[in-house]
């Protein structure tokens, strides 16, 4: 038999002024199963709590009702109050009569009369509450980061420094990512590889850290805490543990006119390749595309070149590598996988709302390049040395143009987002420029210049007003080639009139668009992203780095775009949350979850079809004798969010939802109709 | 008639099914029949009086038919898309069961009768039936039909309901519902009402009070439709089976062009095609609500 | 408007199902803004309107209710992130099929109040209120019991 007590708060004034508290502990006081009940100024206070837990005592209560406030306000509190009594704090519920009655209603007779029908409600429902214990699961002490650009490398580095063991996946030859390519950093104009470098050997010499380059993820199944990650290590042609990067055989390649990638296609690399000098891992690849030798052997040909394996004194070289595959397991993950350029063409890569720039000349005007590649020109190590010198002709621009927004802001070619960073980089660029070429025009057509960050205003202040670029507020409508030059033609809409000039380069500020392929790796994931395949967090404000599916978090630019700071910070956020995670060993999370009845589980699984969290597998029901009875649904609580949804789905009401049973809200709703 | 009784020898003959479920003469018209020798295949029929939806017979928890072993079962395309729904379901596996299309022109609206079957004999539900064989089938046999034109008179009675008041349309309800005997024949024979308990023989809570009046009655009938909401076949045998005649379709024929309407779905014999409830649309129209 | 349980004679009871994250907490603004609204309803608190089961509604009107709200988190609102997109297919289907045995539509209100929308749950309430009392008392489906 139930003996629940009900506690009714005055809350000073604010429930007593419309509510006659007295009687509904009366009237409480009447409904059977309710052992004790009382009516107190202050419930939420210490004598207050005192007066419940004394209570729970002395009259061996096996429920509580608290009517007061909204449980969002203090449930907590009263739970915890009832737990320190010996109760279950699952069998403590509150009635709302301040927000929900008193604070909305003046007629003291119609407040009183449904504050009592709101407690009587709790207290049938509390009535058929069950002690509840917190689910507890075993966490994997253990993480994988995927993407080695600057977000993914800092994630791993404060996660590893912080304890726990790292997996780092990266899909190119070499961790680094974007930054890595770039020549110097806005704010501060300070060298990007210099401050990058140091990061990735850490990486690499990081004891904790596992580092898996020329891999991507293939597979995921589990949940927060006990994850299995199958992890592709595509061939890379080069026995790993028998290279020591001494670089002979790319030095022996003879097919050295391949278009380097890191160079965004300005410089060009030998077929078997490390994508630049300081790489980590210091491996070279081969590409099987464009090896003579696998040309030739997949054309059923004699081998037609081993000069890489005749240079090679450890006989590193192994053609014959097959892609392998790698189990993991890991108790959290942070996807980085960054950002790709727009591309300026017509041709997005399966993105058919976007229309691309052709009118621009991008491809087929050769001194019309993208920010990336101005970045390698103006870098030291790039193809030119650092010195900026026009594709076509390697003449040094007298004149350059920079265009913002690119495929940013503009719903008409399909991006109405910001890229964020392209107003910093263009003040960038033409500072850089001013300081290489002396005496140089930089022309910077702008729609408006977003510069919200610390020094970053004064940022582009110091390139209009210090170094000498021109900005004109406009968009170009027409580029095209005269002679040697490139007319650009376009309005100042703040002077109110067409604007023209005659450049030597144009650099295009492009979008920033989530790495092809994320749409596929979100799915493993189970993880939602938006229409432009930006991962989505699991809330905009409060939970910025989390994302719907428990134990998997993001950081940097797939999120959304971001600029080197952002990302770092974002990474480190991740690495709190996933130490914060790994900070116990069992994963504690509230009972609220479903439970199938597999004795009357049909095995429809209409409720595998509605989860938003794949939480719901197949279990098969055995005999004795282990032979398959049936198939029933079954719900793993270590993913279950508690949403109920598969409940109302169920058609045999065969799932529950603890603390929000059917039998729960059946007397709810009898308890106030009768 | 020839062609369905050597293809039903020929798969018991092979081995490719241990009983054939099809139907045959009885004492009042056609019964389902299971046909496990050459014998019981050559007394297989198929005509207009064989409306029965023989699907129900491939759910496990039959057991005497389920203990015949692997079973072929003749399907019309309405019985089709019952068994793709028990397919969808996980109730069934394809592989497990051998399908036998008929080419089918729609069945009498009372069978036990007989009869021809003219624009005027026909059953309803197959005046707006527009397939006339189904690609889920294995074998498909019978010579191809033209459809008999007609209109759908339960559409007529749904939209004469639609113009009523509610008042007229509670007291329309509640003169059928009255005599709802809660035999759950309906629940019996439809192909997709399987469950190991039915959520009306739950009893804590009891969400359907079992005993046959207006409450409970009222909640049976709107729950089952509920659902079946997306799912029914259109097979029409909750009505056909119906001892208080209880015009079961107008609810499932309702049901079914608001799922048509809202969803633009309509259940047909592909397993890949997800139930319309149980999936949703960011868009899917949301104009009754505030 | 304010609900009193004498003046009119009639006075509707409706039982609100609401979600935990977007109407339960838009409530509870109308509570701190002090919004002032009829007095008709009782709240029943679920997670999220994905757990809203038709039978709630249908057991609601069975048990004396005059008037049914369900209310939950606006689309891409949801805590859950589909829920309420279930719900939604839910009770299109209810509604539509409660009208044609013959449930007056004005009985079932639906809303998506999100939790900065303390006003919109007060005008829901109150909307749903008149409403409910334009039909009358739900004596009909009360009838319906008489049998037992």
């Amino acid at each position: 038999m139930a003996r629940i007590g009900v506690f009714v708060c005055h809350c000073g004034e604010n429930i007593g002024r419309t509510v006659d508290c007295h009687a509904v502990a009366e009237a409480l006081g009447q409904v059977p199963g309710v052992a004790h009940a009382v009516d107190y100024k202050y419930m939420c206070s210490d004598p207050g709590q005192q007066l419940i837990k004394a209570a729970i005592a002395e009259k061996q209560l096996t429920g509580v009702v608290v009517a007061a406030c909204s449980p969002h306000m203090h449930e907590k509190t009263f739970r915890r109050a009832a737990s320190s009594a010996g109760l279950n704090p699952f069998t403590c519920e509150m009635a709302n009569v301040r927000e929900h009655c008193s604070w909305i209603h003046e007629d003291r007779a119609s407040a009183t009369a449904k504050a009592i029908d709101l407690s009587r409600m709790m207290v049938e429902k509390v009535k058929r509450n069950v002690p509840l214990s917190t689910i507890r699961i075993p966490v994997t002490r253990r993480a994988l980061v995927i993407g080695g650009g600057i977000a993914g490398i800092q994630a791993a580095l404060d996660i590893a420094d912080g304890g726990a063991e790292v997996v780092l996946v990266e899909k190119a030859p070499s961790i680094g990512g974007h930054m890595s390519q770039l020549s110097e950093t806005f704010p501060t104009l300070d060298c990007s590889q210099c401050i990058l470098t140091p990061r990735m050997v850490e990486v690499y010499q990081h004891p904790r850290i596992r580092l898996m380059s020329w891999s991507e993820v293939e597979s995921v199944e589990g949940y927060i805490g006990n994850f299995k990650v199958t992890i592709r290590k595509k061939a890379r042609g080069v026995d790993e543990d028998k290279c020591n990067g001494c670089g002979a055989c790319t030095r022996a390649c003879p097919n050295k006119r391949i278009p380097s990638e890191f160079d965004c296609g300005l410089g060009k690399r030998p077929a078997i390749y490390v994508p630049f000098p300081q790489a980590v891992p210091n491996l070279p690849v081969v590409d099987r595309a464009r090896c003579t030798l696998l040309i030739a052997r997949s054309k059923g040909k004699k081998d037609a070149c081993m000069k890489c394996v005749e240079a090679c004194q450890r006989g590193a070289i192994d053609f014959e590598q097959k892609d392998r595959f790698v189990t993991e397991e890991v108790g959290a993950i942070v996807v980085a996988t960054g950002y790709q350029l727009y591309e300026i063409g017509r041709d997005q890569g399966g993105r058919k709302d976007l229309h691309g720039y052709g009118e621009y000349g991008y491809g087929t005007i050769p001194d019309v390049i993208d920010g990336m590649q101005f970045e390698r020109l103006a870098s030291a190590s790039g193809p030119t040395a650092g010195r900026i010198l026009r594709p076509s002709d390697g003449r040094e621009p007298r004149t350059i143009v920079f265009l913002q927004c690119v495929g940013s802001r503009d719903p008409a070619k399909g991006i109405e987002y910001c890229s964020k960073i392209c107003c910093m980089y263009v003040a960038k660029h033409a500072m850089l420029y001013r300081h290489k070429e002396n005496g140089g025009r930089a022309v910077v057509f702008y729609m408006d210049i977003r510069a919200a960050g610390k020094g970053y205003d004064e940022f582009t202040r110091r390139a209009i007003e210090e170094e000498g670029a021109e900005y004109v507020r406009g968009r170009v409508s027409r580029m095209y080639r005269d002679g040697d030059v490139i007319k650009v033609v376009g309005f100042d809409t703040l002077g109110g009139e067409p604007f023209g000039v005659d450049a030597d380069m144009v650099v295009l500020a492009t979008a920033m668009r989530p790495q092809p392929g994320i749409e596929s790796l979100a799915q493993k994931l189970s993880v939602s992203y938006d229409r432009h395949g930006f991962i989505n967090e699991a809330h905009p404000k409060l939970r910025p780095v989390e994302t719907n599916t428990a134990g998997v978090f993001v950081a940097g630019a797939c999120q959304a775009p971001r600029d080197i700071p952002d990302s770092v910070s974002m990474a480190s956020a991740t690495a709190s949350k996933v130490l914060g995670l790994f900070s116990n060993e069992m994963l504690e999370r509230e009972p609220t979850v479903a439970r199938v009845d597999a004795a009357i589980c049909a095995g429809c699984f209409h409720c595998e079809r509605v989860c938003p969290y794949g939480a719901v597998t197949h279990m098969e029901v055995k005999d004795r004798q282990g032979n398959v009875l049936k198939v029933v649904a079954d719900v793993n609580p270590g993913v279950c969010q508690g949403c109920g949804t598969c409940v109302a789905t169920c058609p045999s009401k065969s799932v529950e939802l603890q603390g929000f049973t059917d039998e729960q809200v059946w007397a709810q709703i009898q308890a106030f109709l009768g | 008639m020839t062609e369905l009784r050597e293809l039903a020898k020929k798969l018991l003959a092979e081995g490719a099914a241990k009983v054939v479920i099809g139907w045959e003469e009885g004492p009042r018209g056609v019964r389902p029949a299971f046909a496990t020798d050459a014998a019981a295949a050559d007394r297989l029929v198929f005509d207009a009086r064989c409306a029965h939806d023989l699907a129900p017979y491939l759910d496990r928890r039959r057991v005497h038919v389920a203990k015949l072993g692997r079973p072929a079962v003749v399907v019309k395309p309405c019985d089709a898309r019952a068994v793709a729904g028990l397919i969808r379901e996980t109730q069934v596996k394809r592989e497990d069961v051998v399908l036998v299309g008929v080419r089918c022109g729609g069945v009498l609206a009372d069978p036990e009768a007989g009869g021809t079957l003219s624009a005027d004999t026909i059953a309803d539900r197959c005046r707006t039936c527009d397939s006339r064989e189904t690609a889920l089938a294995d074998h498909v046999v019978g010579t191809p039909v033209e459809p008999l034109a007609a209109p759908s008179r339960r559409d007529a009675r749904v939209a004469e309901l639609d113009a009523m008041t509610p008042a007229q349309r509670w007291a329309f309800w509640q003169g059928e519902l009255a005599r709802c005997t809660r035999c759950n024949a309906c629940r019996q024979v439809c192909p997709l009402c399987y469950c190991d308990r039915c959520m009306a023989d739950k009893t804590q809570p009891q969400w359907i009070e079992s005993s046959p009046h207006g409450r409970g009655n009222l909640s049976w009938h709107l729950l089952r439709a509920i659902h079946l909401a997306g799912r029914c076949v259109d097979c029409g045998e909750c009505e056909r089976a119906c001892p208080s005649g209880i015009p079961l379709g107008l609810i499932t024929r309702k049901v079914a062009s608001v799922v048509a309407d809202r969803f633009g779905h309509k259940p047909g014999d592909d397993p890949a095609v997800p139930s319309p409830i149980g999936t949703w649309r960011s868009d899917d129209p949301q104009e009754f609500i505030l | 408007m304010e609900g009193t349980a004498t003046a009119t004679g009639f006075e509707p009871r409706i039982t609100a199902f609401v979600c935990n994250w977007c109407t339960y907490t838009g409530a509870d603004l109308a509570g701190t803004s002090r919004l002032q609204m009829a007095a008709n309803t009782r709240i029943v608190r679920l997670p999220c309107t994905g757990r809203i089961d038709p039978a709630f509604v249908i057991k609601a009107f069975e048990r004396g209710a005059d008037g049914v709200i369900v209310s939950g988190c606006h689309p891409a609102d949801c805590h859950y992130t589909a829920g309420n997109y279930h719900a939604r297919r839910r009770f299109a289907v209810l509604r539509e099929l409660l009208s044609f045995m013959g449930v007056d539509e004005r009985r079932v209100t639906f809303s998506w109040v999100s939790a900065s929308e303390g006003a919109k749950w007060r005008d829901v309430v109150n909307g749903a209120v008149e409403r409910v009392r334009e039909c009358g008392p739900f004596e009909s489906y009360r009838a319906l019991a008489g049998g037992v």
